[in-house]
């Protein structure tokens, strides 16, 4: 019950805290373009608190998943942070912290999102929905390599353990197929993350800001917010495995997470601000082939042993 | 268990009995098969872990002799449990082949088939599970010849050619056992002294002959063009559970023979590349039953990968990894008839109102089909293996199964079972774009063709009813997994190792892994509340949606401008050119129309079988000649034949 309790807590406190940190991302973006921006770090806030108020429209031809699918994913990016073991690391996992889980969660999340995608009936919205299904085909063989490696190191596929056996430091860093996994990890994690210049599914004008195009009002606020709790899901599950140094109390190992996520989610802007946004069957192609590279060493060191 | 043939075979009679009353003849065969089917679910579920079995007059042609171990009770069940639904389904679609055929003969062969499967599974020497065998094969290709139309013949060619070779295998294999133990019964299989040598043969006769009856790779050409080829209550329990009856032999087979690490280790490969090869020509398919038809290659691929764990634990004398190897294939056995099931009367029921097999034309039939499209999600989420669906948790342990065998020694099994754990997640991404695309476009968006859907309208109660038998299925062993994987292991614990799966709720394998699907679904319903609760707290406006067309750019909107199967998977098609290879067409002429089409081709057809049936036709060509019609040249084939013999027998 206690572990519910923290989960509980952890994805509401990370939930009101994201676009917190959205905002500082925004304001760094803004200066890095030498731009005005946004007067301070609130502004996510102000944004989806102002869709919220808004009115909707919706597409004639959708029936009910598209209506529901921003609950929908928003449930997916939430359960996607209580898998992750920040708040109640220090207790026995009770069947839900597992790696299999959080991953297929993430299928279930692009499954959401591509159906809502073509049920909008909108055309650039089904053609963000395909491209985000054709990022999940490239991402999925360079993250679940990485996190073999992890699950083959540690013996079990229990994110509670992983993390302790990382944290008491009986596997590590030290072990060489270990260490590459998680550069290819990180790769997988950024894109994932959806962010430039990987984020063809939600490329802006051309594409009429791409999948959401057709939601509207409060829909596309918590949309919105889905979508920057599934970055931080993202970052929570790098974090979780390789860097997952932290305090056994919940509320500080919650304040040290958000700092940590937050830094990630901050810091990269310096990586989407400069690129420019890749063609995914040309760059992307390329990027991901890089990636699957590094993973395979990864994959190749644990098989003969190193 | 007799008791449940018998229910079958009245059906099958009094069916035939009522031929003249057609309507009728299908309402009361197609309730008996429901209520016989229910009687064996309920049957073979309280008698899972028990034995038992019957003769019918003694030695009367190779002793009929019938036994049902706790393996045989599972496929029995799975079996039960796919006609029960496909039975209640078919009491009102069978209507619709009314002036197609004859109802009283569909509704007995219907029951005659799933009789014919229960058969097989019991059946307890060569003789008779050779006999029942056949039966299944040649009731399903006449079942299949009610859709009559060109395609569905040759569809039906094809398979029987590759059933036959099949089964040939298959005798051969079982032969071969049997002059080494010295007797049919499959009793004395267990005990045969087999030479390696002798044991891999029959292994691999058997592997080869079942495979091609699961539809593994490369034996899997006939599956996509049979499957779809028959009416829709036949296509589910074809792809559902006759492919199961085929993992059941390779299965027999593993336990009968002394296994060999390398045996499961080809399982695995083959089992890999089915899943991928399978998921990967499914993507390109814009008929939604072949699509779901190559889908059942790839679930046989994702068995494969369990059964293949088990008998590689087997092998390497590892009891608890062949005990989750076996545990992971045999639950993924029951969730893929299962959802397979639920698909494809999911697709008989938009057939049912559309009459069309391409989705190109459907298209925002969500409105008018309601249920039938929200058992089609569920099938969808399921087969997708999204949690806490039951196709997550075969998934899961099917996973815990490989990755224990990659944390053994050796590199040679490292790479095979680390390989193909990545093969299986990447199946799985695949396998959402596909589920995305099929979902989205028959039952999302405008419709593509007005007057399909003007037509469309929700399908009879018993069809409904039939499918959400499977989507309580569905939801059933995905959230009761714990007591799906305690069963399940009573019986892998009859033939191989033994640990404790299930603790409370949760699912637990031997790496200390642990899962609660019922944790799962109340996180993500909890999860659910969360935005409900904030939209209330700072009172969003939630008034109701203007409802207008999808925005164009400015242009006026038509639902020409909508995506459609085809663009949806251009990307993937693009990348994988060197393993589809297109068949690109262009309408040429100055005046004309543009044309332009892109098929993806089967290429292993053009590879493998295209070669071997065009030597086949040219031979015959030449032999054509001799038949000309001229008695004197046929009496001296006669003479020239006996000669042949005589000298034959002299040099004997």
């Amino acid at each position: 019950m206690e572990v519910i309790f923290w989960m509980i807590i952890q994805v509401i406190v990370i939930a009101f805290a994201a676009p917190f940190f959205d905002g500082i991302a925004r304001v760094l973006r803004a200066r890095l373009q030498s731009r005005k921006g946004p007067p301070d770090f609130f502004q996510t806030y102000r944004d989806i608190i102002k869709l919220y108020k808004r009115g909707r429209t919706a597409p004639k031809c959708a029936h009910w998943f598209f209506t529901y699918a921003p609950y929908f994913m928003y449930a997916t990016g939430a359960a996607m942070l209580a898998c992750i073991p920040i708040a109640y690391s220090g207790y026995e996992s009770i069947g839900f912290s597992d790696i299999f889980i959080l991953v297929y969660l993430g299928a279930l999340l692009k499954f959401v999102f591509g159906v809502a995608s073509v049920d909008s009936g909108n055309p650039f919205a089904a053609v963000g929905g395909s491209r985000e299904q054709m990022i999940g085909v490239f991402v999925e063989p360079v993250l679940i390599m990485s996190l073999l490696v992890v699950m083959l190191v540690a013996g079990t596929s229990n994110l509670v353990d992983i993390r302790a056996m990382v944290r008491a430091g009986e596997i590590g860093y030290f072990i060489p197929a270990f260490a590459v996994a998680s550069i290819s990890f990180l790769w997988a994690m950024y894109v994932e993350s959806g962010r430039n210049p990987y984020d063809l599914a939600e490329a802006e004008q051309e594409l009429q800001e791409g999948v959401l195009g057709e939601w509207s009002g409060s829909d596309f606020g918590i949309a919105h917010a889905a979508l920057i709790l599934k970055q931080f899901a993202m970052i929570g599950m790098f974090l979780a495995i390789f860097e997952p140094w932290n305090f056994t109390n919940p509320i500080l190992a919650l304040a040290v997470f958000l700092v940590k996520a937050g830094v990630f989610y901050v810091a990269a802007v310096f990586i989407d601000n400069f690129g420019s946004r890749y063609k995914l069957i040309s760059s992307f192609r390329q990027n991901a082939t890089f990636a699957l590279g590094i993973s395979t060493v990864a994959l190749i060191l644990y098989i003969v042993g190193a | 268990m007799i008791q449940v043939y018998l229910l079958f075979l009245a059906g099958c009679i009094i069916s035939m009995f009522l031929y003249k009353q057609n309507e009728t003849a299908a309402k009361v065969g197609f309730t008996i098969s429901a209520v016989a089917s229910f009687y064996g679910v309920i049957y073979f579920f309280t008698n899972l872990g028990s034995t038992s079995e019957f003769s019918l007059g003694n030695d009367f042609i190779f002793n009929p002799h019938f036994a049902l171990d706790p393996v045989g009770n599972f496929f029995s069940f799975v079996i039960c449990l796919v006609a029960f639904a496909s039975s209640v389904y078919a009491i009102q679609y069978s209507q619709e082949y009314a002036k197609k055929g004859s109802l009283a003969v569909m509704a007995a062969l219907f029951n005659l088939f799933i009789v014919s499967m229960l058969l097989v599974i019991s059946a307890a020497n060569v003789f008779w599970f050779m006999i029942f065998w056949e039966v299944m094969t040649v009731v399903s290709y006449f079942l299949i010849c009610f859709n009559d139309s060109k395609q569905s013949m040759k569809a039906t060619i094809i398979y029987m050619g590759i059933a036959h070779l099949g089964g040939a295998a298959i005798l051969s294999a079982f032969l071969l056992l049997a002059n080494q133990s010295g007797s049919l019964e499959f009793a004395s299989f267990a005990n045969a002294e087999l030479s390696p040598a002798m044991a891999t043969a029959i292994f691999l006769l058997a592997f080869v002959g079942f495979g091609s009856k699961a539809g593994m790779f490369p034996m899997h050409v006939w599956l996509p063009k049979a499957h779809p080829a028959a009416p829709s209550n036949v296509s589910a329990l074809m792809s559902g559970v006759m492919i199961k009856v085929a993992i059941f032999g390779i299965l027999k087979f593993c336990i009968w023979l002394p296994v060999m690490p390398w045996w499961g280790l080809l399982i695995i490969i083959i089992g890999a590349l089915s899943a991928l090869l399978g998921v990967l020509y499914a993507l390109t398919q814009h008929d939604y039953k072949a699509l779901l038809a190559y889908h059942s290659v790839e679930n046989i691929g994702i068995i494969l990968l369990g059964i293949g764990t088990g008998v590689y634990g087997m092998a390497t004398g590892s009891s608890t990894l062949a005990a989750v190897g076996f545990l992971g294939g045999l639950f993924h056995v029951l969730n893929h008839a299962t959802f397979k099931g639920l698909l494809f009367l999911g697709a008989g029921s938009v057939l049912y109102r559309t009459h069309t097999k391409d989705m190109e034309v459907l298209g925002g039939l969500a409105k008018k089909m309601p249920y039938t499209a929200f058992a089609f999600l569920v099938g969808s989420m399921a087969i997708t293996a999204i949690p806490p669906l039951n196709g997550f948790v075969s998934e899961w342990v099917t996973y815990q199964a490989m990755i224990q065998g990659a944390l053994g020694e050796g590199i040679g099994s490292r790479a095979v079972f680390t390989i193909s754990v990545v093969a299986l997640a990447l199946v799985g991404a695949l396998a959402i774009m596909c589920f995305v695309k099929v979902y989205s476009v028959i039952f999302g968006g405008t419709p593509r063709n007005q007057k399909i859907w003007d037509n469309a309208r929700e399908v009879p109660t018993s069809m409904i009813a039939g499918m959400f038998i499977l989507v309580a299925g569905c939801f059933a062993f995905g959230l009761g997994a714990n007591v799906v994987v305690e069963h399940i292991m009573s019986v892998v614990s009859s033939f191989a190792g033994n640990f404790s799966a299930a603790d409370g709720m949760l699912v637990k394998s031997p790496m200390g892994s642990i899962i609660s699907t019922p944790l799962i679904a109340f996180i993500l319903l909890g999860s659910l509340i969360m935005p409900f609760i904030t939209l209330y707290v700072v009172k969003a406006n939630r008034a109701k949606p203007r409802e207008t067309d999808p925005w164009a750019c400015g242009f006026k909107y038509s639902s020409r401008m909508q995506m459609t199967a085809a663009p949806f998977t251009g990307d993937l098609r693009k990348v994988l050119k060197w393993l589809y290879k297109p068949e690109i067409h262009h309408e040429e002429g100055y005046f004309g129309p543009v044309k332009y089409s892109n098929h993806a081709q089967d290429v292993w057809w053009n590879l493998l079988y295209a070669p071997v049936i065009n030597t086949i036709t040219k031979a015959s060509d030449k032999i054509e000649k001799m038949q000309n019609g001229n008695s004197n040249l046929y009496s001296l084939y006669i003479l020239v034949a006996l000669c042949l013999a005589l000298g034959i027998s002299q040099i004997l």
